[in-house]
């Protein structure tokens, strides 16, 4: 009986998950200089950065973002606690960023058992007790990015602290002295105790020093970071993909500027944290903005946007690799020795006889370029083509492996 | 779609046809593979040269280096030849599906002087129906509206070779007992032969609109027959001589086109998928301009595979 197709049995399929990583590299000069048309653009109005009116977030494209080629990569915020020193009425959008912050902690935190009050950020994870992060900035990459989730041990942020501030865009220093965030003990180390998945800490190492002699200098507390140490300066949401960066970055150690203002240290030496060092943004004491400090402390009085592009120009390159997890059906087509030796194709006969064949004891042949896989209704629900034609005749047997990806 | 790159190992390109994930998305359990096939559709068995001087590894020099297409995702255009299995190697002979243009009842219109195209016309409405019946009925016309006249689709299965003769049996293992016919829902369906009006239910309509119908010998007889007629025009010589397979007979199969609803009452699709034409069947009038739309329907061999597209153009008599 003549036939054109092979059922498959249970032996013939089998399922595969794999996890698929990507390296995403973002370098600074797309978040900064690429898109400011040779810096006649203002900070913010660059073409890649788009702003909303209620200026809770903004949203970096890695092209202008009203072309349809440009790529949603990630927003940017930032917050504060209820608790922070930093909330007052009188601070810029105080109630956005005290929202911003709840609702950030509400999702990646929790609440504290038993009732509906919000958890803040730990600085090492441990829930109970310990450091909690008050001030943060918020890193929100797009699924487009991270896809399942981002690979643990892969997150790399990379920070310019040079001083004193002026715009890499421009030619300047900013990136001359630099700090290293890194989830560096991810991939072996991560906490679970998040109603969204796992997460890790990000801990913070000088890199480069250009500027400075003694910087970056990084301390925790009253100690000073020495080589090989680090210190933990935020958290890493692998699943949500959001890295929640603490205030303490662009803080003095010394949690005082000039007694304008007493903060939460900080883990820069103080000496980075002159008043010209972060720049207008992140700003100095003045007597426009008394109430500024340096570093984080400046969100008291400008706005999420503000910081934001402070933030984003002192991004010298974020890298990670993201995970996507494949869900694969394997179909072993066999097609055994007596099997599909035949062809249908209008051009195997002519007037009824088989070209390939001289006599009817030739063997005959036939060639595959595609497989079909059918319903038991007989609808082709998928189909694999082979990148060139494979032979087939009485004396060869074949198995091809057809992967669907879910 | 591009080539795919054949410069090293061999890969297999997979995707979801949209069929598939058509299915998929409605989640009620019609998603599940359960067979395959193998495919050639770029294979050109021409190209084999069996003669070649420079012995057997040259045969098939041309055939090895086709290049092939990446996978198509719509359902009907991919696996279009398919390769078979058959139960013994040793045959020199396969069959295929013919069109029989023989009887003025199953003729094309391309030989019927005047209209050129080997199309079947089907007429979609009454008003067409009487344009066409007011000189003698055109052969190769069919009644879509109202099935009356006996005009119809007739398509045979066998060996189309002068070199057996036709009254040797056809092996059994090489007779087409089960027909699948593919054409879009949205022009009409098929129906049987007779007079009687009986129009055929799909099996499945795809996300196209392509409505696949199974048609076999035993459970459709009025559609597939292996009795081939005695006498078809008067004696059992001119019997012969009027198949249009040459050798060993299988299976017939006939069907005529009940036109849809919408090509019989609107003339949006009409506007929308054909044009007008101009065409004088014999009624005294002159001719007419008619809307029209050229569709082909797909047979296909539902146990040796055979493909066999057949031509239709649907008209409709544009109100004057």
């Amino acid at each position: 009986m003549a036939t054109v197709f092979k059922n498959l049995t249970n032996n013939d399929i089998t399922t595969t998950r794999t996890l698929l990583h990507e390296a995403i590299p973002i370098t600074g000069s797309i978040l900064s200089g690429t898109y400011n048309n040779n810096s006649t653009l203002a900070l913010g109005s660059e073409t890649n950065i788009k702003t909303y009116s209620h200026g809770m977030f903004e949203s970096i494209y890695d092209y202008p973002y009203l072309s349809s080629s440009a790529n949603h990569i990630f927003d940017m915020t930032m917050g504060y606690g209820t608790g922070s020193a930093l909330s007052s009425s009188s601070n810029t959008q105080n109630t956005k960023k005290i929202n911003l912050y709840q609702q950030l902690a509400q999702v990646l935190v929790g609440f504290t058992t038993g009732s509906s009050d919000i958890r803040p950020f730990d600085e090492n994870g441990d829930l109970t007790e310990g450091t909690k992060i008050k001030e943060c900035f918020f890193l929100n990459f797009s699924r487009l990015l991270g896809k399942d989730e981002i690979k643990k041990g892969s997150f790399s942020l990379e920070l310019g602290v040079q001083a004193p501030w002026s715009s890499a865009a421009d030619g300047g220093t900013v990136f001359n002295t630099r700090i290293k965030i890194t989830d560096a003990s991810g991939s072996t180390g991560y906490k679970v105790n998040s109603p969204v998945g796992e997460y890790g800490i990000l801990y913070a190492t000088g890199t480069v020093n250009q500027g400075v002699a003694d910087v970056p200098v990084l301390w925790t507390g009253s100690a000073e970071i020495v080589e090989g140490q680090k210190v933990a300066v935020g958290l890493l949401y692998y699943q949500t993909g959001i890295a929640v960066l603490s205030g303490s970055v662009f803080n003095s150690n010394q949690g005082t500027i000039a007694g304008v203002m007493s903060t939460s240290p900080g883990i820069l030496d103080d000496i980075l944290c002159s008043s010209s060092f972060l720049g207008s943004n992140f700003g100095g004491p003045d007597a426009a903005r008394p109430t500024q400090g340096s570093g984080f402390n400046a969100i008291t009085q400008s706005s999420i946007d503000t910081i934001s592009d402070a933030l984003r120009n002192r991004i010298y390159n974020i890298s990670f690799n993201n995970t996507t997890e494949l869900n694969s059906t394997i179909y072993f087509c066999r097609a055994n020795h007596n099997d599909f030796n035949f062809s249908a194709n209008p051009t195997y006969l002519s007037s009824s006889k088989i070209r390939v064949k001289n006599v009817s004891t030739d063997a005959p042949v036939s060639y595959v370029t595609s497989v079909g896989l059918y319903s038991p209704d007989n609808e082709l629900l998928a189909v694999a083509k082979l990148s060139e034609p494979l032979k087939k005749s009485p004396e060869t047997e074949l198995t091809l492996r057809v992967r669907l990806d879910y | 779609m591009a080539f795919l790159d054949n410069s090293g190992d061999i890969i297999l390109d997979a995707v979801l046809t949209d069929t598939g994930r058509f299915r998929l998305a409605k989640g009620d359990g019609s998603f599940k593979i359960a067979k395959f096939a193998l495919g050639d559709d770029e294979i050109d068995y021409t190209q084999y040269d069996k003669n070649n001087a420079s012995g057997s590894a040259y045969y098939d020099l041309t055939i090895m280096q086709t290049p092939v297409l990446e996978a198509f995702t719509n359902n009907a255009s991919s696996m279009i030849s398919k390769l078979v299995t058959m139960s013994r190697n040793n045959l020199m002979y396969l069959p295929i599906i013919k069109l029989n243009e023989e009887s003025p009842n199953n003729q094309t219109t391309g030989i019927v002087a005047g209209f050129g195209s080997n199309f079947f016309y089907v007429a979609v409405d009454q008003n067409t129906e009487n344009e066409v019946a007011n000189g003698t009925w055109t052969s190769g016309v069919i009644s879509g509206q109202t099935l009356t006249q006996p005009v119809c689709v007739l398509l045979e299965q066998g060996l189309d070779t002068m070199e057996i003769p036709p009254n040797v049996a056809l092996d059994v293992d090489l007779v087409e007992d089960q027909y699948i016919l593919e054409m879009d829902n949205r022009f009409g369906k098929p129906a049987k032969k007779d007079g009687k009006i009986s129009i055929a239910s799909p099996s499945f309509i795809d996300d196209d609109n392509i409505a696949s119908y199974y048609f076999s010998l035993a459970q459709t007889p009025g559609y597939v027959t292996n009795e081939w007629p005695t006498k078809v025009q008067g004696t059992e010589t001119q019997n012969i001589n009027a198949a249009r397979i040459r050798g060993p007979r299988g299976t017939q199969f006939y069907f005529r086109i009940a036109s849809s609803i919408d090509l019989a009452t609107s003339t949006y699709l009409f506007e929308k998928l054909g044009g007008t034409t101009s065409l004088d069947f014999g009624g005294g009038g002159g001719a007419q301009t008619y809307y029209f739309i050229d569709s082909n329907v797909r047979v296909i061999g539902g146990t040796t595979g055979f493909t066999l597209d057949i031509p239709f153009r649907y008209i409709k008599l544009q109100p004057s």
